[in-house]
């Protein structure tokens, strides 16, 4: 067995994140070293960028610094391809991100963007897309065995270190059960791990669709162009209401049923503005705080950009649950390996994800030394070994703390990163200029 | 251990009322400013502007005394402003230098008498009350008159702040200038040469300028109220404009020079000669690295007829020019930001349909493509889009487009109906985005928009 499956095979070793990994610096870097090898010849993408910075091979992990890609290499097709439906075009594109031929991808008479992912994940590239505040969505590629690994991992890091999904539980998530996007892939795997079956409740079976996204964004820019009618605006802006009726109509029915069945165990994951609602709802039900089975698991999240919630609304949830069980993890789409958080608030890593925290600028690898008492604040990168299907490197716009402590203050073994997780801002401080790009602003704005 | 020192904070000052204000009680990491007094810097409503009746004729004196010394900097003020300046501002230092070096000329007697005409119709309407008679016979007067305004001003040339300076002090306005964190240095060295030049003026009274941090509801709730401003006189970007929105309202008003983009339109006549095509190549090298492509007025699109090898080779000159030193832009590589590759490294795939000339090192990068790129270019970098017919451009424009250069002399005067339909501000002979004074600014006169158009009717007594 390689060193890289080696590690990614220790996440079944009982007590994974509670002992030390012998060797786990050198391991880890002896796996870079055998994935780059393969790598750098079936991704186009690391390729030129290793070419581009003098990197023939992996000796130390500062070589891996200039071969993270960033989440807009994986947006870097252009939209008009989209738009004119360009699929082919958009293969060749994915090609140069991806480890599997994508030419085994039949895109004669896809009709859109969903389509082109539903074809290319029959092909086995198990797509998945983001969609960014610009409209533009990402494309990420793995393959079938990179989204059983996925569900492997939650298997032993969501919940951790708390508990474990046994399968016997009643399972509420409030959102879509299909659709190419992280959040619906990690609800499906905690579904899968936790819930019992039969027993799996998604908010609706309306699949996310990738192309009301992409069609906000073609609308947008035909507003730009000054082309869209008044009618045309409104009969967007109607079928996102008529929409948001029916997930808030899916959402009461639910609500109902989570609140008659909270004194057990159950699953919880949602939104914050969704537990607000159901908050409002079991006030007016006479349902008191804290009146929910210690054992149910409940986890909030999700943007609050644009959501009319009180400032106490972090509270407010946790007052209302109560001491139930409420596991944290940090990841993003790009990471295949989540990091659950420990008693004492600090993010933990399975040996197969390696860290690399890096300057604000990213130019520059951070160690121990670079804070006091091996403290160190930096933007977060790292190299995920898990993937078959594309390279594992990213740079994040992440600002984290890094303790390279060798043990966390929980006992377990660290380097850990602190609960102090925010976003690199473009720049710290307010430059104005009076060069823009045509942004929202001339556009207006159009309710999604 | 190896803790990285942090320089101490670079010490900002504030000017209230013409007088200049030293300290560091308030830390923003990398600058520090003097603690911030807002009762200082407002005029209430029952006081007159100082300047109010101060004649236009000593006003220009007196700002042409400020460019003189502007100039000379004769205890160095200016030059201390320029050093810390290359410490906070993005631009390279060379630009800076010229920026500072040509300050003193923006504050030019014709240009300023030429202003006040252009804008106002002529220094009477402002100094004092103009006659008319209206059509059934009535009489009336006319004033410009001054106001209060609060500049949130760009910093991505000192030029924005001396300009300010000039058509805040032309108006008779007061004004409070919000620092940009970009540029913190510029306009104070300005107005401490009002001072210096004309102590206790009027003029010199009738301007602040501080730095808080942009948006922050702790100050702007206060000061952005009509109680103590008419007007909220708002430079670039979106989240600054959106922030002036929020106060916005009956009394006090908002005068928005908006975050804006500028292009080029080169017609098939640029390919008639090589030497044709080497002069087009370098007007628009010019236009597109105006204040290292920071500005609005820098072109960063540029549509183009012709055929394909004819554009290769427009964008083959176009790129090597953009790394050139000109007194607006400097041949320093600026380091391509990580997303820019990104989207570039993107299109490699796709080099039938897109062109890149240029490396990644910063000294100019040209994207020839059928389609604007999704990307905005910026830092020396322009998206040459090829089209059969200049024509078919004018869709890519908007309100926010604000300089279209054309060429040729031709062309321009056939498009400029078109391009000002769908939204353009300026149409210029390709070369000329560089703006010069006195001409409307983003679709308004800025001198005619910062006053407030008074009457007085009836006979005179």
């Amino acid at each position: 067995m390689s060193v890289r499956h080696e590690l990614l095979e220790a996440i079944l070793t009982p007590g994974v994140f509670d002992k030390p990994y012998p060797d786990l610096e050198a391991k880890q870097l002896e796996a870079a070293r055998e994935l780059f090898a393969v790598r750098k010849d079936q991704i186009g993408l690391l390729r030129r960028r290793a070419e581009d910075a003098g990197i023939a091979e992996i000796s130390s992990t500062k070589d891996l610094v200039p071969l993270l890609f960033a989440h807009t290499a994986y947006k870097s097709y252009p939209q008009s391809f989209v738009d004119q439906g360009r699929w082919d075009r958009m293969l060749q594109w994915m090609q140069t991100l991806s480890v599997d031929r994508t030419d085994n991808v039949d895109v004669e008479g896809v009709r859109d963007v969903d389509d082109w992912i539903h074809r290319l994940r029959e092909a086995g590239h198990m797509v998945l897309a983001t969609s960014g505040s610009s409209g533009k969505c990402s494309f990420l590629n793995h393959t079938r065995g990179d989204s059983a690994m996925k569900r492997r991992h939650a298997s032993v890091a969501v919940g951790w270190p708390f508990v474990r999904g046994n399968k016997d539980r009643a399972c509420f998530f409030l959102g879509p059960s299909e659709g190419p996007n992280s959040a619906i892939e990690a609800s499906q795997n905690n579904a899968a791990n936790f819930g019992r079956p039969g027993d799996i409740h998604f908010l609706t079976d309306e699949p996310l669709l990738m192309s009301e996204i992409s069609r906000a964004a073609a609308l947008r820019t035909r507003m730009a162009e000054g082309t869209v009618t008044p009618d045309e605006i409104e009969a967007f802006e109607a079928e996102a209401r008529a929409k948001a009726a029916r997930m808030n109509t899916a959402l009461n029915a639910m609500t109902e049923l989570i609140l008659a069945r909270r004194h057990e165990p159950i699953y919880l994951t949602g939104m914050w503005a969704q537990h607000m609602m159901i908050i409002e709802r079991a006030r007016k039900l006479g349902i008191p705080d804290g009146d929910f089975n210690p054992q149910a698991v409940v986890s909030a999240g999700g943007g609050v950009k644009g959501v009319a919630l009180p400032p106490d609304y972090k509270e407010q949830v946790a007052r209302f649950y109560g001491n139930v069980i409420r596991p944290t993890a940090y990841g993003m789409t790009e990471m295949a390996q989540m990091m659950p958080r420990c008693e004492h608030m600090r993010y933990h890593r399975a040996p197969g994800l390696i860290w690399l925290l890096l300057d604000a600028s990213g130019e520059r690898l951070l160690s121990a030394e670079d804070g006091p008492n091996g403290v160190v604040e930096g933007r977060f990168g790292f190299l995920d070994l898990l993937y078959e299907g594309r390279w594992g490197g990213l740079i994040t716009g992440d600002k984290v703390t890094i303790d390279f402590a060798s043990e966390c203050p929980c006992g377990r073994p660290g380097p850990t990163i602190l609960d102090t997780i925010t976003r690199f801002a473009q720049s710290g401080d307010d430059h104005i200029g009076c060069a823009g790009t045509i942004d929202s602003y001339i556009r207006s704005s159009i309710t999604q | 251990m190896n803790i990285q020192a942090n320089p101490p904070p670079l010490p900002v000052p504030h000017v209230v009322k013409g007088e200049a204000i030293y300290g560091v009680e308030q830390n923003y990491g990398r600058f520090a400013t003097p603690a911030l007094d807002l009762n200082a810097m407002v005029w209430p409503r029952n006081e007159p502007a100082p300047a109010r009746d101060i004649p236009v004729a000593e006003i220009i004196d007196v700002l042409v005394a400020v460019g003189e010394r502007l100039t000379k900097d004769p205890d160095g003020s200016l030059a201390e402003a320029l050093e810390r300046s290359v410490k906070t501002n993005p631009l390279p230092r060379d630009v800076l230098e010229r920026s500072y070096a040509s300050l003193g000329r923006i504050f030019n007697r014709r240009l300023m008498e030429f202003q006040v005409e252009q804008e106002l119709g002529g220094a009477d309407v402002i100094d004092g009350w103009r006659e008319v008679t209206t059509t059934s016979g009535r009489l009336a007067r006319i004033r410009a008159f001054p106001t209060r305004l609060v500049h949130i001003i760009a910093g991505n040339a000192p030029g924005v702040a001396a300009q300010s300076v000039i058509r805040g002090a032309l108006t008779k306005c007061v004004n409070l200038f919000k620092l940009p964190s970009n540029d913190l240095f510029s306009a104070t060295a300005i107005l401490r040469a009002l001072s210096a030049v004309a102590k206790d003026h009027p003029v010199a009274r009738s301007f602040s300028a501080a730095y808080w941090r942009g948006g922050d509801a702790s100050v702007e709730s206060k000061l952005f109220r009509p109680q103590f401003f008419d007007k909220i006189v708002a430079w670039g970007g979106e989240s600054t404009i959106r922030g002036a929105l929020k106060y916005v309202g009956p009394g006090f008003e908002l005068v928005a020079f908006d975050p804006k983009t500028s292009i080029s339109m080169i017609g098939r006549e640029a390919f008639a000669s090589e030497e044709a095509l080497d002069n087009v190549a370098s007007r628009a090298a010019f236009d597109a690295t105006l204040m290292n492509q920071q500005a609005c007025t820098s072109s960063r699109f540029q549509f183009i007829e012709g055929s394909v090898a004819d554009v290769d080779r427009y964008c083959a000159r176009l790129q090597a020019k953009l790394g050139e030193q000109r007194p607006t832009a400097s041949a320093t590589p600026i380091p391509l930001p990580s997303n820019v590759r990104d989207e570039l490294d993107g299109l490699r795939a796709f080099e039938d349909e897109y062109r890149v000339f240029g490396g990644y090192e910063g000294r100019g990068l040209v994207v020839r493509s059928d389609a604007p790129v999704d990307f905005y270019p910026d830092n020396k970098i322009v998206n040459v889009v090829c089209v059969a017919d200049l024509r078919d451009a004018v869709r890519h424009v908007s309100v926010a487009t604000q300089t279209v250069g054309v060429f040729p002399a031709k062309r321009r005067v056939e498009l400029r109906d078109a391009l000002c339909s769908a939204g353009a501000q300026r149409v210029v002979a390709l070369g000329l985005a560089q703006p010069e004074g006195g001409l409307p600014h983003d679709g308004f006169y800025p001198l005619h928009r910062f006053v407030r158009w008074v009457t007085d009717e009836g006979d005179r007594d």
